[in-house]
This record gives C-alpha cells, sequence and structure tokens, in this order.
C-alpha cells in the first residue's frame, strides 16, 4: 500500500487528521509553519538556541491541545500564540534572576524618550530589502525584552493593547509606555546604525 | 510619557473613541511638535510593517521532525506513566481506605467490648484507678475475687 501524501491537504483537514491522532499529518503542520514558529520565538528571545528548544516545545504543547483547536483563528495564528506564551513565561523565568538595568528602570518609570529628538529623516530609506532586514534585527536587538515583546506582539501580531497587557501580566499604561519608548528607541537606533554602518 | 504623547500614540494605533480622535485631529492643526512626533511614530510603524521576518530555522525539515516527534513520544509516556500512577493510587483509595476504615472501626468497637465487658464478662480484668494512681486493682468476676495492690505502705 502506498503511503498518502498530505502535502495538498488543507490545514484545517490537517489539524482534524492530528487530532485524531494522525501523527503524519501533524508532521506536515510542522514542516509548513516550522520557520514561522522558529522566527516568532526568535524574535523575542534573541537566541538561536532558546527559540529552537522552545519552538519544539511550543509543537510538542500544540499536539497535546490539538482537541482545543477548533478553527476560530487559522493555525498558524493560534501556533503563534502558543509559541508567544511560551516565550512570554519563558521571559518572566530569565526576569527573575536578572538584576534590572538602570537604563530598564529609567525606560519603566518614563522620561527618557524625551530626551531623544525626534527623527525626521527616515533612515532606512532607499535602503534593499535584505539590507532593511539586517539594521531592523540589529535594532531590535538593542531594545530590552519588555519593549522588544511589546513592539512585536503589536507591530507583528498585531495584538491591541488590551491583549498585549493581558498576555504580559500588566496594565495597559504600561503597555503604552513600553510601546512609546520602544518606537522611539527604535528611530533612535537606526538613525545610529545607518550612522556607523552595520558591522 | 505625557497625556499628549499617550494620545498620539493611540490615535496612531486606532485605540481611541471617535470623539477622542476629533480632539487629537484639532489639537494637531496647531501643534507642529505633535505632528513631527506622529510623523516619527508613523514612520516606524511603517518601517516595520516592511520588515518581511525572513528568519529560517536553522535545522532540516527530518532533523526538526525528529526532534519534535522523540518530545512528542516522551510527553505521551509520561502521561501514560502518570495516568497508571494515578489508576494505582485511585485503587489505593478505592480498596485500602474503605479496607482502614473498617479496620479501625473493627479494633475500636473490640476495645469497647472488652472495656465494657461485652466480650467475655467473666475474663479477669486489671485496673490502674486515674484517682490513686498508687493503686493497681485485679478482679476475677469468675471467682469473685478482688484483689488491690498498693505501692505505698498502708497508713495505720
Amino acid at each position: 500500500m502506498s503511503e498518502r501524501s498530505y502535502s495538498s491537504d488543507e490545514d484545517m483537514a490537517l489539524v482534524r487528521l492530528a487530532q485524531q491522532g494522525d501523527m503524519q499529518a501533524f508532521e506536515e503542520l510542522v514542516a509548513r509553519y516550522r520557520d514561522k514558529i522558529y522566527a516568532r520565538a526568535f524574535s523575542m528571545m534573541r537566541s538561536e538556541e532558546d527559540a529552537i528548544d522552545l519552538s519544539q516545545e511550543a509543537w510538542i504543547k500544540a499536539w497535546q491541545r490539538l482537541k482545543q483547536f477548533q478553527g476560530e483563528s487559522s493555525f498558524g495564528t493560534w501556533m503563534t500564540r502558543v509559541v508567544i506564551n511560551l516565550c512570554l513565561d519563558q521571559l518572566r523565568k530569565q526576569k527573575r534572576h536578572r538584576v534590572e538595568s538602570l537604563e530598564a528602570m529609567d525606560e519603566e518609570s518614563g522620561g527618557v524618550e524625551r530626551q531623544m529628538p525626534v527623527v525626521t529623516v527616515n533612515p532606512t530609506e532607499g535602503l534593499e530589502r535584505q539590507e532593511l532586514r539586517v539594521r531592523i534585527d540589529k535594532a531590535l536587538g538593542q531594545l530590552s525584552q519588555e519593549h522588544r515583546t511589546v513592539l512585536v506582539l503589536h507591530e507583528f501580531e498585531e495584538m491591541e493593547y488590551k491583549e498585549i497587557a493581558r498576555v504580559m501580566e500588566c496594565s495597559i499604561g504600561t503597555v503604552m509606555s513600553r510601546l512609546f519608548y520602544a518606537r522611539r528607541r527604535l528611530a533612535a537606533l537606526l538613525v545610529n546604525i545607518n550612522k556607523e554602518g552595520v558591522r | 510619557m505625557n497625556e499628549k504623547e499617550i494620545k498620539l500614540q493611540a490615535y496612531l494605533d486606532k485605540e481611541l473613541a471617535a470623539d477622542e480622535r476629533q480632539q487629537v485631529e484639532s489639537a494637531l492643526l496647531q501643534d507642529p511638535e505633535a505632528n513631527a512626533l506622529l510623523a516619527e511614530l508613523r514612520m516606524i510603524r511603517g518601517v516595520l510593517a516592511g520588515y518581511q521576518d525572513q528568519t529560517k530555522l536553522p535545522e532540516s525539515r527530518e532533523f526538526y521532525w525528529s526532534k519534535v516527534e522523540r518530545g512528542l513520544r516522551a510527553a505521551e509516556r509520561a502521561e501514560l506513566s502518570g495516568s497508571r500512577d494515578t489508576a494505582v493510587r485511585t485503587w489505593w483509595r478505592k480498596w485500602l481506605v474503605p479496607a482502614g476504615a473498617f479496620a479501625a472501626l473493627a479494633l475500636a468497637g473490640w476495645l469497647a467490648g472488652t472495656q465494657t465487658g461485652f466480650f467475655g464478662s467473666t475474663a479477669p480484668q486489671g485496673e490502674s484507678s486515674l484517682d490513686d494512681t498508687g493503686a493497681f486493682t485485679y478482679r476475677d468476676f469468675s471467682t469473685g475475687t478482688t484483689l488491690v495492690w498498693l505501692s505505698y505502705p498502708a497508713e495505720n
């Protein structure tokens, strides 16, 4: 008997098969979304090792909870939420072991961003897509975990303030303040990277 | 971050009610600083929107899946052994607890019976009175004998 091919199946059909215990169907879903899930984990953790571990853990969690997925959102969105929650848990654990930097405390209390001059010229103007990606990656890597996370959730996951506040377990005010700082700092960082060039 | 900046950002993110949006729009007409700041925030939004996250998993499909699959099997084994432990615990709870309770009741009943003389009322009994800890009484109902030991010399 020849092996069944899953590559042409729709996501939801694969999900239904996987919900009945078909691991090959689940493998196809992993193959389709592994880059996206890894990329989201990497954007939050900025560590290849952590991102690989957490993305794998996300797939294991997804398999265990697959029956809960009823197609309210796309499978990709649901999976992204699973990995985001794992990353947030991991960041919380790391934060407990980390001494807050003075800069981070200043950012939390607010006011630092007012010292930054407003960026009037787009520092990424005319850049090739690849070059733009490298620069944004570098700038994102220089943000604190909290600011990067808020930015990722708002800009890439298109979450609203209240949803971010819920998943990050903080107030809406903190979300707004972190997002404001993150944007302003990112603008300043991109200007600096533009001046220095990417090393 | 002040009130104006909060409103400005919320305006950009479409998180304001219609009347608040109008207030911000009116304020923007006379505030060049606010306009510059809004332009910066908008520019960053645009830059990030165009940012294509092309990060690729640095492992082959087969290798990555083999690790995920191993994790799935391990999780299944852990779940299975967990449910087996639960079954054993349930069995113990189902049988041992009632059996223990029955044994405790039987023991209590037996003890109560011996104390009240219900079991073999003719059996000899020893008794130490709490009122007088120096005295010990022995009774044998079959022969009608009662002996009292005193651990101190009797007074004259």
